[in-house]
């Protein structure tokens, strides 16, 4: 029996019951913690809730214990990231009898970063006065020659995931000295597909989520204008108009991540972002989006990638995120650039 | 989001690392959440005592068999724990292990979750390693992948960097009319499809292949006008040239075959759209095709053919029906 409204005070307890406890199938996604804090942060604080559920200064100091600090000046040009850390198990402390080596062990994260730092932001916590420097200058290393990031110095896949994380904690640090931000410009733009949608990669299927990454890092550096729409889109340096075809065709109710394949509850965000970013979630169908999206609302609280399947957190929080898109009455409007609230976003 | 997690007659059949002999000199060393930890898992033993006694091995920097053994073990119980699989690679080297038994690890991880990044970062680890010999391989592994799930993103992302790094181009054109033939609507085939007639070394390019490909494209739209794949792709095809795009009599063709068939086709009418935008002039029996559908759809005609499409679509597609009007109102703006 599918709730016809948006159940607000259920999605608060489910948020409150993973704040206080992850189930165990939650484990495996053991080294994405940060993440999944962030789900659960930036989702009680979209949804309003009371301020007395999330204790700030646990939250704070817990975040902050997993930021990696380097010893020294030298230690900070060694090749490695000085960013946050997912989790402990990517968090090594060095001991008494420590070499140096055991502190390469530690795997800072980009993506670990950019959500720590997002819930720095969310929480109210004065970035200022966390140790930005290491962050930024340490981050120049995991950029590769074509211009992407790779997420971790130890090695993994490179995609435009990862310079979206970079450029938005670049943003919320107010300081651009962390990339090269021209050579990102030109990996995104090749990773405009065909079709108008981008790919994760130069070459790939254009994807709802590399659609997201690549616009709103573009729009975050200064290199699209807001709302393109009402303004020269044809001037700009990605196919505007291709791009916007792309992603309302994407709707069938809720929205595909791809052509020709079902609707999914996360993409009514990324690509409702996208749309929003360019000027152009007026066109989206928002009663079909609305009834679509409760479909997928489950009666314990949270939403579901389908309907009728388990929620899970990824899945509510981007289901939240895409009511705040709608105005659902109750919730907090959304910077859909930052993947936080306005309010987190500006800083008040 | 959540993976499979180990069923419960492999967790019956585990056996706790303290009641293992081959264990007993080493001291697990327990995760020290801090005072008051967010978010807190609620794990389970199995999974707090393998990563335990891998926080041990790994602190220690072991290198041996055993410790291999042990990142199995803690892989499949969190597969996108990038620092052990990190750490299985150092152990890899170090024993100068045969990489063909990894090939065969990827496989049984992608068993359980084939859409996890570690793994297909692990897989090309391996292939970088082995080289040109490992491209067949990596082409059947990833066939075999699509078999289950034709569209697994993943997977064609690892042939893609397979065919730009190893090579092994000369039958993926067949391959992805194989998989058309399978389903017309797969999208990440047609993608496939532009990767290779772009960047395949024993092809001409774009523009020496569009005949090719405008030939078999044209044949997909008439048997399904209704498939968004084919569209987007005919479009492609013409990517940076709109005056071979507006000029070439096929492409009004085809939209004059699928509005005459009684298809009250949008995505022919969005392209009929487009071409008159890039400076194509209807036929007459365009026109005719496009009255005959807005009469029995009861829609008024505009003064020009162009809003008269728009007209049509904001009827024929209302889901859609505000950008409709939108692009309606902005071709009044001088932009033919």
């Amino acid at each position: 029996m599918a709730s016809e409204i948006f159940e607000r005070d259920r999605h608060v307890t489910f948020l409150q019951m993973m704040y206080q406890l992850l189930p165990s199938p939650y484990q495996s996604q053991e080294i994405n913690r940060l993440t999944l804090a962030y789900f659960v942060i930036s989702g009680l604080d979209l949804l309003a809730a009371p301020d007395r559920l999330v204790d700030k200064e646990a939250v704070a100091k817990w975040v902050l214990s997993l930021q990696a600090h380097p010893r020294s000046q030298s230690e900070l040009n060694n090749g490695q990231f000085y960013g946050f850390y997912g989790s402990r198990s990517a968090q090594f402390p060095s001991e008494d009898n420590d070499n140096g080596a055991l502190l390469s062990r530690s795997v800072g994260n980009l993506a670990s970063t950019y959500c720590a730092v997002a819930i720095l932001k969310i929480i109210g916590y004065d970035l200022s006065s966390i140790d930005s420097e290491s962050i930024l200058t340490s981050m120049r290393n995991l950029q590769q020659s074509d211009g992407s990031f790779m997420p971790i110095h130890t090695g993994a896949e490179t995609d435009l995931r990862f310079i979206y994380c970079a450029v938005a904690i670049c943003h919320m640090l107010g300081n651009w000295s962390g990339m090269d931000k021209e050579k990102a410009k030109a990996y995104i733009i090749n990773c405009q597909s065909y079709d108008g949608g981008f790919g994760l990669t130069p070459g790939s299927e254009s994807h709802g989520g590399a659609t997201y990454c690549s616009v709103t890092s573009l729009r975050l550096m200064g290199f699209i204008e807001e709302d393109i729409l009402s303004k020269d889109a044809e001037s700009s340096i990605i196919n505007v108009p291709l791009l916007l075809d792309w992603c309302l065709q994407a709707a069938d109710g809720g929205f595909q991540g791809r052509p020709n394949k079902p609707s999914d509850t996360c993409y009514a965000f990324w690509i409702g972002s996208v749309l929003k970013v360019l000027g152009g979630h007026k066109f989206i169908d928002k009663k079909a989006l609305h009834g679509f999206l409760l479909t997928c609302q489950s009666e314990y609280g949270g939403f579901s990638k389908f309907p009728g399947d388990f929620p899970d957190l990824y899945h509510s929080y981007y289901g939240f995120t895409a009511f705040s898109l709608l105005e659902e009455p109750g919730l907090k409007p959304l910077c859909v650039e930052l993947g936080m609230s306005a309010i987190a976003a500006i800083g008040i | 989001m959540t993976e499979r997690e180990m069923g419960s007659d492999e967790e019956q059949q585990w056996v706790p690392f303290k009641n293992r002999p081959e264990w007993s000199d080493v001291i697990p060393v327990e995760q020290d959440d801090g005072p008051n930890p967010v978010v807190p898992i609620a794990y389970k033993e199995q999974f707090t005592e393998t990563m335990n006694y891998f926080r041990a091995v790994f602190k220690a920097d072991e290198r041996s068999p055993r410790a291999l053994q042990l990142t199995t073990e803690a892989i499949g119980l969190n597969s996108g724990n990038y620092t052990i699989w990190h750490y299985r690679r150092l152990i890899l080297e170090t024993l100068e292990a045969d990489l063909q038994n990894e090939l065969d690890f990827t496989d049984q991880i992608a068993q359980i979750n084939s859409k996890n990044y570690q793994l297909w970062h692990h897989r090309r680890w391996v292939a970088e390693i082995l080289g040109a010999n490992a491209t067949s391989a990596e082409l059947e592994f990833t066939k075999k992948i699509l078999l289950g799930d034709a569209k697994n993103y993943h997977a064609w992302s690892h042939r893609q960097w397979v065919l730009k790094e190893l090579g092994g181009w000369e039958n993926e054109l067949d391959y992805c009319w194989e998989l058309l033939e399978e389903d017309v609507f797969n999208n990440s085939a047609w993608n496939q499809r532009f990767f290779v007639i772009t960047r395949s070394p024993l092809l001409g390019g774009l523009t020496a292949m569009r005949e090719s490909e405008v030939s078999y494209t044209l044949k997909a739209i008439v048997a399904h006008p209704e498939n968004e794949s084919s569209w987007r792709y005919l479009r492609g095809l013409y990517k940076n040239d709109n005056w071979s795009w507006a000029n070439d009599p096929q492409i009004a063709s085809v939209c004059l075959k699928v509005l005459s068939a009684n298809n009250d086709c949008i995505f022919a009418l969005s392209t009929l759209l487009d071409l008159i935008r890039h400076g194509f002039q209807a036929s007459k029996e365009l026109r005719d095709a496009v009255d005959a559908i807005r009469n029995s759809n009861l829609v008024e005609a505009e003064s020009d053919l162009t809003k008269t499409i728009c007209s049509l679509l904001e009827k024929l597609d209302p889901i859609r029906v505000n950008y409709w009007k939108w692009r309606k109102s902005i071709l009044c703006e001088g932009a033919k």
